[in-house]
């Protein structure tokens, strides 16, 4: 975790040469699936996300994703099933509803909400993964560090 | 039958004397909820005062008196237990005389009590050996301001701190140690009012101070005559204050010529620019406060320390105003009101001199009995003389020296070279197991009575619920014991009676009755039945007449590091545990947020020991040695740990320096020479 | 007013349409909630300052009205209960925190002044037998002031404020939504334990998110703490969107359940997502 604490003056000069570090909770049975189908179909995407497999995305509390952003994440992806295929019927549907709220809350907190995205991607959609992870690597590039990494 | 009520009290913890409910259902406590009309808290509380009530029925809790049978503790009816210790003291005072007694009076007790106990050991006892640990921590304050002022009380009241255009917080974690102090205080930083912060460590309250002055751990007489230093330099002094109202000034201006900015940057660490700036804001606020706790008092020079406080806050008008003056912290919620009631060698309640002989006739002819003359040892003396065996009998009401004393070692060998020790408290505590007879006490919650917070404020508490097993109230404790010893003065039917008593014969407490507490409580000096109380004190005059200037010299701590001992070790609390740990560690939330002691290191240091953060390493000193968990952080500068002193597994008093202040003797708890190690056996 | 409010309880104990009366109690100039028995005691029943009257008591971790529930199965009380009170109630119902079968609601009215102080929306309960109804307050300054700042400026506004947390779990506390056994707060999993200020941004987050849908608008959160965090303000934010996402509002309907507790089928996202 130290070495991602930078001071507002390094964050600027090194703004362009600025890597994000993008957390992706995925499910097991629908957006995992799709990833791996991306990397089989080699389907490119940036090397900055790092991977958490859940059961359902259902079962993540927004908790987890503000110790993400709190702890060192530029970025947090949320990748479930398509709402009416969730595995465990409707999971997801928690899932929408809660991060509805946590993106509520980030943006009173001052952290800019779009750090965290949700999204759906089936076990088929490995070009959809591929897509949805390189379009956000890129808008977080652009946002810049999350600038809770001074708090820490 | 059922009944849910809410019962007004005072909190037990710390002096800011917060005010709540005690939610009791059926005889039950059930929580605790802040009383949102009180002066000092208005609504809020600290985590420990929101949980105050579950340590009053924890399992614990002593419920029998006790008998020490060769080690093990038997249950023994209240009859038993007076009756032994009745007769052993009897037989002492036969054979040995009085002085032979040591009284260990409780900060944590009513004032009643307190009045009490020093009755007991001074007209049935026969002796001033009466002490209690306001000698551990506030005794230089009472000497300093005593003799600066002509009184050792904080000058003014915590709510006024919110009006003050700059505040020097110097030797105190404010937020740590008196939450709702620190409220005021930053109520009246986001004011716009200026802070400074005077601190080794880098402690919480810093985050919002405008000049954090880092200086070493004992030489703030040296920074303090800096800040005066430059305040005479810019002629920014109080000269109209000065000429009217003190003496002494010629005295002052000497010494302070001696402490140019550039010396004391050599003596304290802190720079020039740091002290000239700070000392400048300082002195052209219009209302300057000075708040201080344990960091000036604890040390050999404690009261010197304290004077130099009151001559900075004369020398710039800053005293006798509202929102000014010196405002010593007590950590106790009653060490103020057990000092007020003379629980202390050489003084009656109010701060009447046992020497004086008119004072002495006056207790005389109210107690009907003779009263010694010579004022009797202080708490470090007597253990001191437990060891020599001159002290042979101790009775310890509601204190624990054998983790609140310096040079723990010490302690316990006194102790245990006692031929008798009676303890009275509501656990069985670390010098509870080493009693002959321990008799079981009644809490907080479970008795009447008043406590005076460190402002001043006499209030209530009040009985919510039955004292649990055979626990008694202390107050009554003691009148069984002076009536079983053939006093007939102790016919008290209530502690309000007590305390009409303490108002006859106290002139600051003169015009204090329990009726007159109902409803907000009383700042002494409250000299009648209809004075109001008072807010601040020294308004037109000092109670001495005239505010006294010491000169004071820089004198070094007593230990110093070296090359065997290089750290610093300081000592000192946390906000979630309380003193010996005696409530706050039976209480789950504490435990959870802080289970055990540590000892903070500076990263610095910790990379050149090889010691990783949470590591157990050892800490040495020349009074023995702990084991404790290592916590890398820059909160201590370099060459400065710091060990709170709450945890009896890994003490920090077991090192610390029982070397003390000449006039105070208070001991020099913030600063000793120490040693880290790694443990050579570490799994 | 107080005149029937008191008169109005001791007809119900007279009558034994309840055993006993909940409400305030003064004495000496000091105010807090008392269970009044006695037709007699009811002269010392008063209603401000207004006290969070459900709020948890701990180690037990449920409020006074549960633990009586549980006690005295017969028990029927009368609670004198101002807006945000008897919100909290029926929250607390849906909740099975306490059963309103056995509470009798002798609903007031709060002042105009009284609502401007809270910053109160509603400053009357639906069961109201005493008072008028005033209009309650829908524009709040700090609301306002919050809306205004910019990303970096309300974060830099938070860092500051929440960096004055002393940790005393007051605004838990006093949350009459707040009861449950474990709490997360508390956990070193999830905030670092023993240091001061606590974990930011995740300890007032857990607070935040898990009273989002079920948040009162009381303000004792507020009230309580000793620093003066403007807590009420991200909770009043909350409360607004709720109404938007899920067209919901905490203490209104006892019937109607908690979005964060069912499907999309039941409870869809209206707008702005």
């Amino acid at each position: 975790m130290s070495e991602m604490k930078e001071t507002s003056a390094n964050s600027k000069k090194s703004k362009d040469d600025f890597e994000p570090k993008i957390i992706a909770f995925t499910c097991n049975w629908c957006s995992y699936a799709g990833a791996d189908l991306a990397g089989v179909s080699r389907f490119q995407y940036p090397p900055n996300i790092r991977i958490i497999r859940l059961m359902c995305t259902g079962r993540l509390e927004p908790e987890i994703v503000v110790k993400a952003l709190s702890h060192g994440a530029d970025g947090v992806l949320i990748l479930g099933c398509h709402i009416g295929d969730c595995h465990y019927l409707t999971g997801n549907h928690r899932t929408k509803k809660r991060i509805a709220i946590l993106k509520r809350i980030l943006s009173y907190r001052g952290i800019d909400p779009r750090r965290v995205k949700l999204d759906w991607v089936s076990a088929a959609e490995g070009y959809r993964f591929a897509k949805i992870v390189t379009e956000f690597t890129n808008e977080i590039r652009r946002s810049g560090p999350n600038p809770l990494k001074e708090l820490a | 039958m059922m009944y849910y009520k809410s019962v007004l009290t005072t909190c037990p913890y710390c002096g800011c004397g917060c005010n709540f409910y005690l939610q009791v259902l059926d005889g039950e406590l059930v929580g605790v909820l802040p009383c949102k009309s009180h002066v000092t808290n208005q609504g809020k509380l600290c985590i420990k005062g929101w949980n105050a009530h579950e340590y009053v029925f924890s399992k614990d809790r002593l419920t029998k008196p006790l008998i020490n049978q060769g080690g093990r503790f038997v249950e023994i009816s209240w009859e038993e237990a007076l009756n032994i210790v009745v007769k052993k003291f009897k037989d002492y005072i036969d054979n040995y005389g009085p002085e032979i007694f040591g009284v260990l009076s409780s900060a944590k007790c009513t004032n009643e009590e307190n009045f009490l106990l020093m009755k007991f050991t001074r007209a049935v006892l026969g002796t001033n050996n009466v002490d209690h640990c306001a000698r551990l921590c506030h005794a230089s304050t009472v000497v300093g301001l005593s003799q600066t002022f002509g009184s050792g009380a904080m000058t003014n009241s915590i709510g006024e701190l919110e009006k003050a255009n700059c505040i020097l917080v110097i030797g105190s974690n404010t937020t740590e140690q008196h939450p709702l102090v620190a409220r005021y205080i930053l109520r009246a930083v986001e004011k716009g009012a200026k802070l400074i912060v005077a601190d080794p460590r880098a402690i919480h309250l810093v985050k919002f101070a405008d000049y954090h002055i880092q200086q070493r751990p004992g030489t703030d007489v040296a920074l303090l005559n800096g800040f005066m230093n430059v305040i005479l330099n810019l002629g920014l002094e109080d000269r109209e204050f000065i000429s009217e109202r003190t003496e002494d000034f010629e005295e002052l201006k000497k010494v302070i010529e001696n402490y140019p900015p550039a010396y004391v940057e050599k003596i304290t660490g802190v720079s020039k620019d740091d002290l000239i700036d700070s000392a400048k804001t300082f002195a052209i606020a219009n209302l300057a406060s000075i708040v201080y706790s344990m960091g000036i008092t604890q040390h050999t020079t404690g009261v010197d320390n304290v004077t130099s406080c009151a001559n900075l806050a004369m020398l710039t008008g800053n005293v006798g105003k509202r929102s000014t003056g010196v405002n010593p912290l007590r950590g106790q919620v009653n060490v103020q009101g057990a000092c007020d009631m003379g629980a202390l060698p050489n003084v009656y309640s109010g701060y009447q001199n046992v020497t004086d002989e008119k004072i002495r006739i006056k207790f005389e002819k109210a107690w009907n009995v003779e009263l010694p003359s010579k004022p009797g040892l202080t708490v470090v003396e007597m253990i001191n003389e437990a060891k020599k065996g001159s002290i042979k009998i101790m009775y310890v009401m509601g204190e624990n020296p054998m983790l609140s004393n310096p040079d723990i070692n010490h302690v316990k060998e006194g102790l245990n070279n006692l031929e008798f020790l009676v303890v009275q408290d509501i656990f069985l505590t670390d010098t509870a197991k080493l009693a002959n007879v321990v008799l079981p006490a009644a809490s907080y919650a479970e008795k009447d009575g008043t406590f005076t917070a460190t402002d001043r404020l006499v209030q209530r508490i009040e009985k919510a619920i039955t004292p649990i097993g055979e626990s008694k109230p202390d107050w009554q404790i003691i009148c069984e014991l002076a009536r079983r010893m053939r006093s007939n003065q102790f016919e008290y039917t209530s502690p309000a009676e007590i305390m009409d008593e303490i108002a006859s014969v106290t002139p600051i407490y003169g015009g204090i009755t329990y009726k007159r507490l109902e409803k907000d409580g009383l700042r002494w000096p409250c000299i009648s039945k209809e004075h109001p109380g008072t807010l601040y004190l020294h308004k037109e005059k000092f109670t001495r007449g005239k505010g006294r200037f010491f000169g004071i010299d820089y004198k070094e701590p007593a230990e110093l590091p070296d090359e065997e001992y290089p750290f610093i070790l300081t000592t000192g609390r946390i906000m979630f545990h309380f003193h010996t740990g005696t409530m706050s560690r039976r209480t789950r939330l504490l435990n959870r947020e802080v289970q055990t002691g540590y000892v903070e290191i500076n990263p610095h240091d910790a990379e050149k020991l090889e010691i990783h953060d949470g590591e157990p390493v050892s800490v040495k000193s020349r009074r023995g040695e702990i084991k404790v968990k290592a916590l890398k952080t820059n909160r201590v500068p370099e060459k400065v740990i710091f060990i709170p002193f709450h945890f009896a597994e890994c003490a920090a008093n077991v090192l610390t320096n029982p070397a003390l202040d000449p006039v105070a003797k208070i001991p020099e708890y913030k600063v000793c020479a120490a040693r880290v190690e790694k443990l050579s056996d570490t799994i | 007013m107080i005149g029937k409010i008191r008169e109005l309880a001791k007809r119900w104990i007279a009558e034994g349409k309840t055993d006993a009366i909940f409400g305030l109690k003064e004495e000496n100039g000091h105010v807090a909630p008392n269970l009044f028995i006695k037709k007699s005691e009811l002269e010392r029943l008063v209603i401000s300052p207004n006290y969070s009257l459900c709020y948890t008591l701990r180690p037990k971790n449920s409020n006074i009205f549960s633990l009586l529930e549980r006690k005295y199965p017969n028990l029927k009380i009368g609670v004198v209960v101002r807006g945000c009170n008897e919100r909290a109630l029926f929250e607390l119902a849906k909740r099975d925190q306490v059963d309103l079968e056995r509470i009798e609601i002798l609903g007031i009215a709060c002042t105009k002044e009284e609502a401007l102080e809270c910053r109160c929306p509603k400053p009357y309960p639906q069961n109201l037998l005493v008072g008028e109804r005033v209009e309650g307050v829908t524009n709040d300054d700090n609301v306002e002031a919050l809306l205004k700042k910019t990303l970096p400026e309300r974060l830099a506004f938070w860092n500051h404020e929440f960096s004055k947390c002393i940790k005393c779990y007051g605004c838990r506390n006093v949350c009459p939504m707040c009861f449950c056994q474990d709490c997360r707060m508390e956990k070193e999993q999830w905030v670092k334990t023993g240091v001061l200020p606590p974990e930011d941004p995740i300890f007032h987050f857990i607070r935040f998110y898990h009273i989002s849908e079920r948040c009162i608008e009381c303000g004792e959160c507020e009230k309580a703490c000793p620093v003066d965090i403007p807590l009420l303000t991200i909770s009043k934010l909350l409360r607004r969107d709720i109404k938007e996402l899920f067209d919901y509002e905490a203490g209104l309907d006892v019937k109607q359940e908690s979005p964060l507790l069912t499907t999309l089928d039941e409870t869809l996202i209206k707008r702005g997502e």
